[in-house]
């Protein structure tokens, strides 16, 4: 058994889930139409290009954010952590849908914000980016003292110190949970459908209130999904390989 | 060690002669003629004064009122369940609910999948339009930069997608979310009947406009699954019998006493 390659026994139990998930779906009453989905394919591919940007774009503004909170957090001017601290309890305290609602309908309406799609990835980064804070700063806080202490020691700058010893050990211990993080984020982006941006989970409700085929709309939304996440997930593991330092 | 066999045999056998009895017990409180089995009636409870809660929770409305008079021509216990609209049609197909008494209008596209009874109210597709907006005319509508909101699932979201081709179509799964939007001026119309468009308009008098005129006419009828034959049949019974009775003016002057005067002065079709 310990001979078997990884790959394969990815395989095996991938095909078993989906033999599963198969024979679940054979239970539902009535035949399958996956005519009435095929013609609405080209609206499958606009709402999966819409997710596709809105999560690239969310994407690289909450690691940025998170990064800029992090460092707020890691003050040491009181008022300057208040502002991260609050920032990351209300945002993470808060659903998603409630943010989108408020931000779009009130906020972005009172700063005189129109565009649907910007205030959709502002208000999807700025909850990841809470989230992205916290692990930064959490990885940051489990690096010990005394690292800091000896690159100082032996003549390190503070900038050098952070850069050539805390970093690499601080990024280490994020990426699973920031490649976790981003995965989310690509999930919550179905979200903005309640402000009508037209992404894919949107789109693939639309296809099953014109074809009443359920089933035969979902399922390709999930493998759209499935698409994006994938690739993320497995660049995230060939990163954690790359920046091990015992193999 | 024999005896203690004997013993285990004894008791297995003992044990499974009482999951018998006990099953087969069950099984004759639970197997009643098909009459008596609860009657569960899919609707969206988000659509005043059709179907909504009260504030206790509970649910009430026009729909609700109907359903339970239903429930007491065909001598069922009625079960609302409250599902989203667009979910509706699959819930029934898959036998979670029996009937859907949503408001929902008969169209061909819908006939294709499940059935329906004869229809019990005439309504039509009308426009909330915002106070800012260019549109003066349902004719206004299908222009290049004009923006429209719909609700998913509707029959204004089916029109929308088919036969505007130059206005820009915005989809949202809340009617208050739509409303919203044409108040504040983020699209310049939200097609839905024409209740609903006289209720938002005169609860926000100042920033809409409503164009009641339908585009088109439609019926609302009680989905049912296709082949249900008998329970449509007792349907269509209920409601002639609903109809004579006078039920229908009842739920018209409980629910809607303005709206209905407003409609029949001005000549705008709404009746039950």
């Amino acid at each position: 058994m310990q001979q078997m390659s990884r790959t394969l026994a990815h395989t095996i139990v991938a095909l078993a889930f989906m033999a599963l998930l198969t024979l679940a779906c054979l239970q539902v009453p009535g035949e399958w139409n996956w005519s009435g989905v095929w013609e609405y394919r080209q609206k499958f591919l606009q709402g999966w290009l819409v997710t596709l940007g809105l999560s690239l774009a969310a994407l690289v503004l909450s690691v940025l954010i998170g990064l800029v909170v992090a460092l707020l957090l890691a003050a040491r001017n009181p008022l300057v952590e208040a502002v991260g601290r609050i920032y990351v309890e209300l945002i993470r305290g808060t659903p998603l849908l409630v943010q989108l609602l408020l931000g779009f309908y009130v906020i972005a309406n009172a700063v005189g914000l129109e565009n649907r799609f910007v205030v959709g990835t502002l208000v999807l980064a700025a909850f990841s980016g809470a989230y992205m804070a916290e692990i930064f700063r959490g990885g940051l806080d489990a690096i010990p003292k005394t690292q800091r202490d000896s690159a100082r020691a032996i003549g390190l700058t503070r900038w050098q110190s952070f850069r050539l010893v805390i970093l690499p050990q601080a990024i280490r211990l994020v990426l699973p949970a920031v490649a976790g993080q981003l995965v989310s984020l690509i999930k919550d982006s179905s979200l903005l459908s309640v402000i009508a941006i037209s992404e894919l989970t949107l789109n693939a409700q639309e296809v099953n209130s014109f074809t009443y085929s359920t089933l035969e709309s979902y399922l390709p939304l999930a493998v759209g999904y499935l698409l994006l996440t994938l690739p993320l997930s497995a660049a995230s593991r060939r990163l954690e390989m790359a920046f091990r330092y015992e193999r | 060690m024999q005896l203690a066999l004997q013993g285990a045999n004894q008791l297995l056998t003992r044990l499974a002669q009482a999951i018998l009895i006990t099953f087969l017990a069950v099984a004759g409180m639970l197997s009643p003629s098909e009459g008596s089995q609860p009657l569960h009636v899919g609707m969206e409870l988000s659509y005043p004064p059709f179907e909504m809660t009260d504030t206790g929770g509970k649910p009430t409305g026009v729909s609700v009122r109907l359903a339970e008079a239903l429930g007491e021509y065909l001598g069922r216990e009625v079960v609302i369940e409250n599902i989203a609209f667009d979910g509706l049609i699959p819930a029934l197909r898959t036998g979670t609910i029996d009937c859907i008494i949503s408001s929902m209008t008969a169209t061909a596209e819908r006939a294709r999948s499940i059935a329906f009874s004869e229809p019990y109210l005439t309504t039509g597709l009308t426009l909330l339009v915002g106070k800012d907006s260019p549109i003066k005319s349902a004719d206004d509508l299908d222009q290049p930069g004009i923006r429209v909101a719909v609700k998913i699932g509707t029959t204004a979201h089916k029109f929308a997608a088919r036969d505007l081709k130059r206005a820009q179509v915005f989809v949202l799964n809340r009617e208050s979310a739509a409303v919203l939007e044409v108040i504040q001026g983020k699209v310049d119309a939200f097609i839905y009947d024409s209740l609903s468009i006289y209720r938002h308009h005169r609860r926000h008098p100042d920033t809409t406009r409503a164009f009641l005129k339908p585009i088109r006419e439609e019926t609302w009828a009680i989905g049912l699954r296709k082949g249900d034959e008998e329970l449509r049949q007792q349907i269509n019974g209920f409601l002639k019998q609903f109809r004579a009775d006078g039920g229908f003016e009842k739920l018209g002057n409980e629910f809607l006493p303005e709206a209905k005067a407003f409609f029949t002065k001005n000549n705008i079709p709404f009746y039950f």
